[in-house]
């Protein structure tokens, strides 16, 4: 176990120095809460399950069986991410098939090569967005249990500043991105938070 | 010392082998004695005793002339000569040797002429024997269609006991003692009191003494190695990252390169700019060849970012340009004016479908790529007028004639030096890499030039084994088969491979059309096997097992709709319609391995095909698990004849790969046409079966046959329609198109 | 790793190399046409098919797709692992059981499996399944690659 537990002290590390990195950037402020009307605000989150739903957030936003979807146009028919690869409980992958053993800090520059980023693992399970509504989606986000522990700012913030989630909107040859940009869907949050952070209605 | 080796007459074996295998070829003329190739390449202190052994102070030197892809080829015919000459396993050492017509495989070429194995007959066996001498005519050196063992069997043994022989007499000479009193150990000949005369010691003398012409082969029961498990002479450098590929090959001076070409098969480059790639760091040169262009760098990697930067200008595919355009090619093949052959039609079959329940199906089977692990790799350096070639191919001496007629050089100063392969599965059946090479060489000349393909480059540029499609009619009668009628389409894989790339068109009918189709050891009251011939599509290649990989999910299949409509058991119903006893055992034998007719449980199936091809009846089992995540493929047994069993521990090995092989091709694999060029780039389109896909599996050779035969590709057919049917069996869903994941989900 | 320009330094099967090539380099080219060291094997380029399997600092990684710029530790090889003379136990289980067809791919199993048993001595079939599915063999080499590390985890374990 000693060598899994050192290589999982490294991950910690690089989550550690990442947070840092991220409370370093500018607060965000939020906007004055009712500028924003409640038909905007489900526009605006229209367009937040739009990024959220998509193949390159939800494919790692799954449940806690831990593993992570082939989807979306670059992938063919939707399917369980090839080769049995598991997150497993730590969600970095499993017994030395760890995310990081074909996952490197960037991008494969060879088409159909993995992805990467500085980190790389899945979503926690409580935070599944895969195969989910957009109304269960909208829900999830509001509820701290099940988003991270964050608040709605807090949420903007996270999507404003995180490497991981940034790949979406960068994530190599081939694959397609994720739609509008973090600014965009950061914007979006804070719009929709103002008009209340309303929910479509179930489906 | 080396003079030795110049005496010509050490040219009797394939003569003797012949008659000792008591092989008939028909015509006198060709058992004309061949010479010894080893004569001429002698180094200091070498000497040969036959065209299979070379000695020198270090010991024996056993030449393997069919190549290792994997298959245990070198290990197996160093066996063969072992077992007579006397080494000790641990003391083998075997060399490739060079190309020579003296190696011809007097075998494969029989498998293109329309004669069933099972077929005794005096019209088969000289039509065989056709195909034997045509092969040592076309100086066949060849390593496919299964027949290392065969083809090796009586020759390779005999040119182990004729050495021994002049061994013994050469040790006779030396120490006054009679031969009758002599005998030989682990590379030495033994006295009465004792004395060790080495085989080293001996072999210049040995040389030089008249061989018999014959000798008493070793009988079985005195076997030391064959019959039992060997082990693999290539096993301790194959687990410890030393064996040498020809992608590892290093040499002074090397240069890397790499090559692209036009993925539109014959479609030629126009032009290209490479001003950029020129640039990069690393290379230096780039040069064109046919159909596109090479990079030489001093980094395979700096050759490859290099080549993808070059801008190529290809012309388009002179062939139709899409998957969708061929398969209506495919369709419209079933006409009189595209009938290749007929070489089943018993019964009547028109008159048994006129006015029965006709049983109609249509089948499809994908272009499947070889996707070798080990990219296409060759090493060429062409210095003072000589080139030299070192690569893993299975057809060294069409490498020669290739090679020579490209650069104009004579045969004599080309040499080919085969390396091992990692993978073929036929894919080095073809030269079209070797020739890349030589290109690359002519025009940088002296260094040694290492050119490898990208994965992407291999994957883009496999001649694949063809799609196909079938189409059945049948009938049933009083719960049995009563008609059968299977007209199959496929472009040529001859016209392909031996007219346009081998330079040696075969006339008449193109027999992989439907090997495995109509060769089939039933007797239905009505039945006929037609093949279609589809004009060419896109270059088509020998696949492992050919025409039967996908003839046996045709035939199978639709035999098993078939007998399910009669209501009958798919096993019994098969042994039954059997009239052939060794192919019959396999059933029986399969049904035993797998307690058919036990009761499986909920949402399971249990599935049973046959193919007999390359001379070996093959049966398979599969069971399968419906599960609300897709099918899971949970046990195969295997049963297949093989005549004798030399290597019981390979042949458990061929046959575990085959069916994998079968299975992992059936369940997700295909190559598809876009733009002329084929749409899977890599790894992640192609992908075959992983391990945790790998069901348990079970196998048995049996040995209730005549032949002895080889089981590298016999055990592929059965698996795809034994899958297929099991399937069936599960889930009620008959899917009649490869891969089945078109239609059903895998876990 | 330390970096000066384009000159790294890289200890590989306990030696120190030092290479002058781009950051960006696949860790497999600098081993296989820089060093010499060719165990790891190019298979796709992709991390699809783990020919290329080597270790860092114990953690199995694909050398194809790991820029040379980005090695984090010591890198050991099959070369490093073992030798004919001096077998590791999973190549000698690897050999018990007669694993290899064409051998192309066993350097990256035998790399994955050891690096596996590392952290898993006593694994069921299921682990094994997940440990080993991510390297590709063609030749269909499977069921004896199952056989071969249970084998070699008994080994290891001593038992």
């Amino acid at each position: 176990m000693k060598k899994l537990i050192f290589a999982l002290t490294g991950l910690t590390a690089f989550i550690v120095v990442h947070a840092l990195a991220e409370e370093e950037e500018a607060p965000l402020a939020p906007l004055e809460a009712g500028s924003v009307s409640q038909e905007d605000g489900l526009a605006n989150w229209a367009k937040i399950h739009e990024v959220f739903s998509h193949p390159r957030c939800a494919n790692c936003h799954v449940d806690d069986s831990g593993i992570p979807m082939w989807s979306g146009p670059s992938y063919g028919k939707t399917r369980p991410h090839g080769m049995f690869i598991s997150g497993g409980e730590t969600r970095i992958g499993i017994e030395f098939v760890q995310c990081g053993t074909c996952h490197g800090r960037e991008n494969s520059p060879t088409p159909h090569g993995p992805p990467g980023n500085e980190v790389w693992l899945l979503a926690p399970a409580e935070m599944q967005w895969f195969d989910k509504s957009s109304q269960e989606i909208c829900e999830q986000i509001k509820d701290p249990e099940r988003n991270g522990g964050r608040t709605i700012l807090e949420v903007a913030e996270h999507v404003s500043h995180d490497p991981l989630v940034h790949w979406g909107w960068d994530p190599g040859p081939g694959r397609e991105a994720a739609p509008y940009s973090a600014a965009e869907t950061t914007d979006s949050i804070l719009k929709w938070q103002a008009a209340g952070a309303p929910c479509p209605s179930a489906e | 010392m080396a003079s030795i080796g110049t005496i010509a007459r050490r040219t009797f074996l394939i003569g003797s082998a012949a008659i000792a295998g008591g092989v008939a070829f028909g015509y006198y003329a060709y058992q004309r004695p061949v010479s010894n190739p080893l004569t001429d390449i002698l180094g200091d202190g070498e000497t040969t005793l036959n065209p299979f052994i070379k000695i020198d102070q270090s010991g024996v030197t056993i030449i393997t002339p069919r190549a290792d892809l994997g298959q245990g080829a070198y290990s197996i015919q160093a066996a063969l000569v072992a077992e007579e000459l006397d080494i000790a396993w641990e003391d083998i050492r075997v060399d490739p040797g060079p190309p020579s017509p003296s190696y011809f495989n007097a075998i494969v070429a029989s498998e293109g002429f329309p004669a069933a194995a099972w077929d005794k007959g005096l019209g088969a066996s000289a039509l065989r024997g056709l195909g034997s001498a045509m092969s040592k005519f076309m100086g066949m050196q060849m390593t496919g269609g299964s027949t290392t063992v065969p083809d090796g069997f009586d020759r390779m043994r005999m040119a182990g006991a004729v050495a021994r022989d002049v061994l013994l007499s050469a040790a006779a000479e030396q120490s006054g003692i009679a031969k009758a009193e002599l005998k030989t150990k682990d590379g030495a000949v033994i006295t009465p009191s004792g004395d060790e005369l080495s085989y080293t010691s001996l072999a210049e003398a040995a040389a030089l003494i008249e061989p018999p012409s014959n000798v008493k082969l070793k009988p079985e029961s005195e076997w030391r190695y064959l019959g039992k498990n060997m082990r693999r002479l290539d096993i301790v450098e194959k687990s410890t990252g030393t064996a040498e590929y020809g992608i590892d090959v290093i040499m002074p001076d090397m240069v890397f390169a790499t090559v692209r070409t036009n993925p539109r098969f014959g479609g030629g480059l126009k032009k290209f700019d490479a001003s950029s790639a020129e640039k990069m760091r690393g290379v230096i040169k780039v040069v064109e060849i046919d159909g596109g262009v090479g990079v030489l760098a001093d980094n395979t990697w700096r050759a490859f970012k290099a080549a993808d930067a070059i801008d190529c200008d290809w012309g388009s595919a002179p062939y139709p340009a899409t998957s969708d355009e061929q398969w209506t090619e495919a369709a419209a093949s079933f006409t009189e004016e595209r009938q290749d052959s007929q070489f089943r039609n018993e019964g009547d079959v028109a008159l048994a479908l006129d006015g029965a329940d006709l049983i109609e199906a249509e089948y499809k089977v994908p272009y499947l790529a070889h996707a070798a692990l080990e990219p296409l790799n060759t090493i060429v350096q062409f210095k003072d007028g000589q080139l030299d070639i070192w690569t893993g191919t299975q057809i060294p001496g069409i490498v020669i004639q290739n090679i020579a007629s490209l650069t104009g050089l004579d045969a004599d100063n080309i040499k080919v030096h085969v390396l091992i392969g990692g993978g073929s599965f036929g894919r080095r059946l073809e030269d079209d890499y070797v020739q890349q090479a030589v290109q690359l060489a002519m025009a940088h000349q002296g260094a040694p030039i290492k050119m490898t393909w990208s994965r992407e480059e291999d994957m883009t540029h496999d001649f694949p084994r063809p799609m196909g499609m079938a189409r059945g009619r049948g009938s049933v009668k009083n719960g049995k088969v009563d008609a059968y009628d299977l007209g199959i389409a496929y472009p040529s894989v001859s016209a392909s491979q031996f007219g346009e790339r081998y330079g040696v068109p075969l006339p008449g009918p193109d027999v992989t059309i439907v090997a495995g189709a109509w060769d089939q050891p039933f007797s239905i009251p009505n039945y006929r096997v037609t093949g279609y011939r589809v004009p060419p599509l896109v270059p088509v290649s020998s696949w492992r097992s050919v025409g039967a990989s996908g003839n046996g999910f045709f035939h199978d299949c639709f035999l098993d709709e078939l007998i399910h409509a009669a209501g009958a058991d798919p096993l019994e119903e098969r042994i039954r319609l059997c009239w052939h006893e060794p192919s019959r055992k396999v059933l029986e034998t399969v049904g035993e391995m797998s307690n058919w007719g036990s009761a499986l449980g909920e949402n399971r199936g249990r599935g049973v095909a046959f193919t007999f091809s390359f001379g070996v009846a093959a049966a398979e089992v599969v069971e399968v698990t419906d599960t609300p995540q897709g099918i899971k493929i949970d046990k195969v047994f295997g049963a297949a004849e093989v005549g004798k069993v030399l290597d019981p521990v390979n042949i458990e090995a061929q046959m575990q790969g085959g069916i994998i092989w079968g299975l992992g091709h059936a369940m997700n694999a295909e190559i598809t046409y876009a733009d002329g060029m084929a749409e899977q780039t890599n790894y992640h389109a192609f992908e075959g079966m992983r391990l945790y896909q790998t069901p348990e599996i079970e196998v048995r050779a049996l040995t209730n046959g005549p032949d002895l035969r080889g089981i590298g590709e016999p055990a592929v057919p059965p698996a795809a329609p034994a899958l297929a049917n099991a399937i069936f069996a599960a889930t009620g869903k008959r899917i009649r198109e490869l891969p089945l994941n078109k239609h059903i989900d895998f876990v | 790793m330390n970096e000066t320009g384009n000159h790294m330094q890289l200890k590989v099967n306990g030696k120190e190399h030092e290479v002058e090539v781009e950051e960006d380099m696949p860790l497999l080219w600098v081993l296989r046409d820089e060093l010499g060291i060719t165990g790891p094997k190019y298979g796709c380029g992709i991390t699809a098919c783990g020919a290329c399997t080597v270790h860092i600092d114990g953690m199995a990684i694909r050398s194809c797709s790991m820029p040379v710029g980005d090695v984090f530790g010591e890198v050991t090889t099959i070369e490093g692992l073992g030798t004919p003379d001096a077998l590791h136990a999973v190549q000698a289980a690897w050999i018990e059981h007669q694993v290899a067809q064409c051998g192309y791919c066993q350097s990256g199993q035998i790399m994955a499996a050891a690096a596996f048993l590392e952290v898993n001595p006593d694994p069921d079939d299921e682990a094994i399944d997940r440990a080993l599915s991510a390297n590709l063999c063609r030749c269909g080499t499977y069921v004896r690659v199952r056989e071969a590390v249970k084998t070699a985890a008994a080994k290891l374990r001593g038992v």
